[in-house]
């Protein structure tokens, strides 16, 4: 589902954020990226949503060459990919029911399936009795959750996430990692940044490790302590 | 494609117009003093140019009354009596392209002392100092230009030995053309000068909006809105800007209108013309409505474009 061949990103002035990086993701795979931070995760994950191109090398999701395509294809690409953010990114002046159909209005269907959808995402999250609220009346907890909704309404194949537990207490960070194992049991391909390394441990999936821009460790599930525990 | 593909995506792109539609109405609803200030400047503006080209179109409708203008009049010796006076008339008459009629000096001291209001100055005169009069008009044959029968009957009528003076106020028809001319001219400048501020007022209008709301495009970007969704619903706001600006330009022009025609016509009235002030019509009112849209439409997308260059060039959507 995203594979990267040997992709190095450089930023104008030299600084080199991804150096000679190659891994693969199948298709329902749910992996956890982890670093410290400035060693490249939120780079990596820019390249897949197409928010920047690779240098050099190929980034490959859901058999597009991204490397190969002009920019103004990104939209297309982005409406295959749900994204969480840590900052969530939601639109203050916008109900949680505006902000999560978002996705949906952008491809333009029918205001009924809209309504349905967006329903079950929030029922999903958990938050289908906060949809005619204001992001802001929420908490952190909630409001992230609200960006999950909005990420996976459209069924996207492939959900990125980007510290989605920065601002989060223990209990609801390790709610939410369920969550994602949730969707993913759904056959969701998931890639999760994350340097929360005792929850990572205790979700024994796969662990990509990042270090300076490069790939120092791949750690395949079954040799991640929750696995065993 | 398949023609059901076709349909699904016409479908989908008619939600997003109407989407877009109301999302922009929405927006200019919520800033309610903002947008009127916008609209009144436009309003204001736009009807400049259409007040001149209705003073230009309602001179062009006097002019059509030609038969009035090149009408010439001959001014007898003062040692010419009524009946060398009435002979003259009767042969001007038989002329053919001509009809005359005679004015004796009392008569034409009675026009003037009303037409003036010089009453009391004219008692003190102690005897009429006016000639006889005869006013003639051409009436040209079909497919004879006025203009050669005009100045064919000025050259006979000179000859005369009865004739002090011939006036024709052909001279002052070839003013009135002129100036009408200068004025379309002026029409045309200032329409699109007008035009081209319209453009820039809307365009910074719509500058200041998506600058305001330049995160919810970062936001939309990222969840896939191509270039197109993200234009829409400010292309749809310049189009209101524009429409409404259209709008308050066509009511401040008829409000003047309303205050000036009466008088106007009164006086027109008093240069012996029946005269009714000529408005735009049903089809000018629509054409100023749609120009006023097109104009927001353009100044919108030119806004809209230029931030859309700078996110997508600068790269400013990939910190998030």
């Amino acid at each position: 589902m995203i594979t990267f061949e040997r992709v190095t990103k450089q930023y104008e002035g030299g600084s080199t954020a991804l150096r000679d990086v190659s891994f693969h993701l199948d298709s329902g795979e749910m992996v956890f990226l982890t670093g410290h931070s400035g060693a490249g995760k939120s780079t990596l994950l820019r390249l897949v949503l197409m928010l920047e191109q690779a240098t050099r090398g190929q980034v490959l999701v859901d058999g597009h060459n991204l490397s190969r395509m002009p920019m103004r294809q990104a939209p297309r690409i982005r409406r295959n990919v749900g994204m969480i953010f840590q900052d969530h990114k939601l639109l203050k002046d916008k109900t949680v029911f505006d902000n999560v159909s978002l996705p949906l209005m952008i491809a333009g269907l029918r205001y009924q399936d809209i309504r349905k959808r967006v329903r079950a995402a929030l029922d999903k999250v958990g938050l289908l009795s906060k949809e005619k609220s204001w992001p802001l009346t929420l908490s952190g907890g909630e409001q992230q959750r609200v960006g999950i909704a909005r990420a996976i309404v459209g069924m996207p194949p492939v959900l990125l996430a980007d510290e989605p537990t920065g601002n989060l207490d223990p209990e609801l960070s390790r709610e939410l990692f369920g969550l994602f194992r949730q969707l993913n049991e759904q056959g969701v391909t998931v890639l999760i940044a994350s340097h929360d390394l005792a929850l990572i441990r205790s979700m024994g999936q796969r662990v990509l490790v990042l270090s300076q821009g490069m790939l120092v460790d791949d750690i395949p599930g079954a040799d991640i302590a929750g696995a065993r525990a | 494609m398949s023609l059901s593909g076709v349909r699904r995506r016409s479908r989908s792109w008619g939600r997003r117009q109407l989407f877009s539609l109301f999302s922009s109405l929405g927006t200019l609803l919520s800033h309610r003093v903002g947008t009127l200030m916008t609209v009144m400047v436009l309003g204001i503006a736009m009807a400049l140019p259409i007040g001149l080209y209705i003073t230009v179109k309602n001179l062009h409708a006097l002019d059509l009354q030609q038969e009035q203008w090149g009408n010439l009049t001959v001014f007898l010796k003062t040692n010419v009596g009524e009946q060398q006076a009435r002979a003259l008339q009767r042969t001007i008459d038989q002329e053919p392209g001509a009809r005359a009629e005679a004015i004796s000096p009392e008569a034409g001291m009675e026009q003037f002392r009303q037409a003036s209001g010089f009453g009391q100055a004219l008692d003190m005169f102690e005897e009429n100092p006016l000639p006889w009069v005869i006013v003639v008009t051409p009436e040209p044959a079909e497919g004879e230009e006025l203009q050669t029968v005009v100045l064919r009957l000025e050259a006979w009528l000179q000859q005369r030995e009865e004739t002090d003076l011939v006036q024709v106020d052909f001279k002052w028809l070839q003013r009135l053309a002129g100036l009408l001319e200068l004025g379309d001219a002026l029409v045309s400048v200032l329409t699109v000068l007008f035009s081209l501020a319209a453009v820039v007022v809307i365009s910074n209008t719509i500058r200041m909006d998506v600058a305001n709301r330049s995160e919810e495009i970062q936001v939309l970007s990222l969840v896939g809105a191509g270039n197109g969704f993200i234009r829409q619903p400010f292309l749809y706001s310049g189009f209101w800007y524009g429409l409404l600006g259209a709008l308050l330009a066509l009511l401040l022009f008829n409000l003047c209108l309303y205050f000036i025609s009466q008088p106007l016509e009164r006086l027109l009235d008093a240069y012996g013309n029946s005269f009714t002030v000529v408005n735009l019509g049903v089809g000018g009112f629509l054409f100023v409505l749609l120009c006023g849209g097109l104009l927001g439409f353009i100044g919108a997308w030119i806004s809209v474009q230029r931030y859309l260059n700078q996110i997508n060039s600068s790269g400013s959507l990939a910190r998030f």
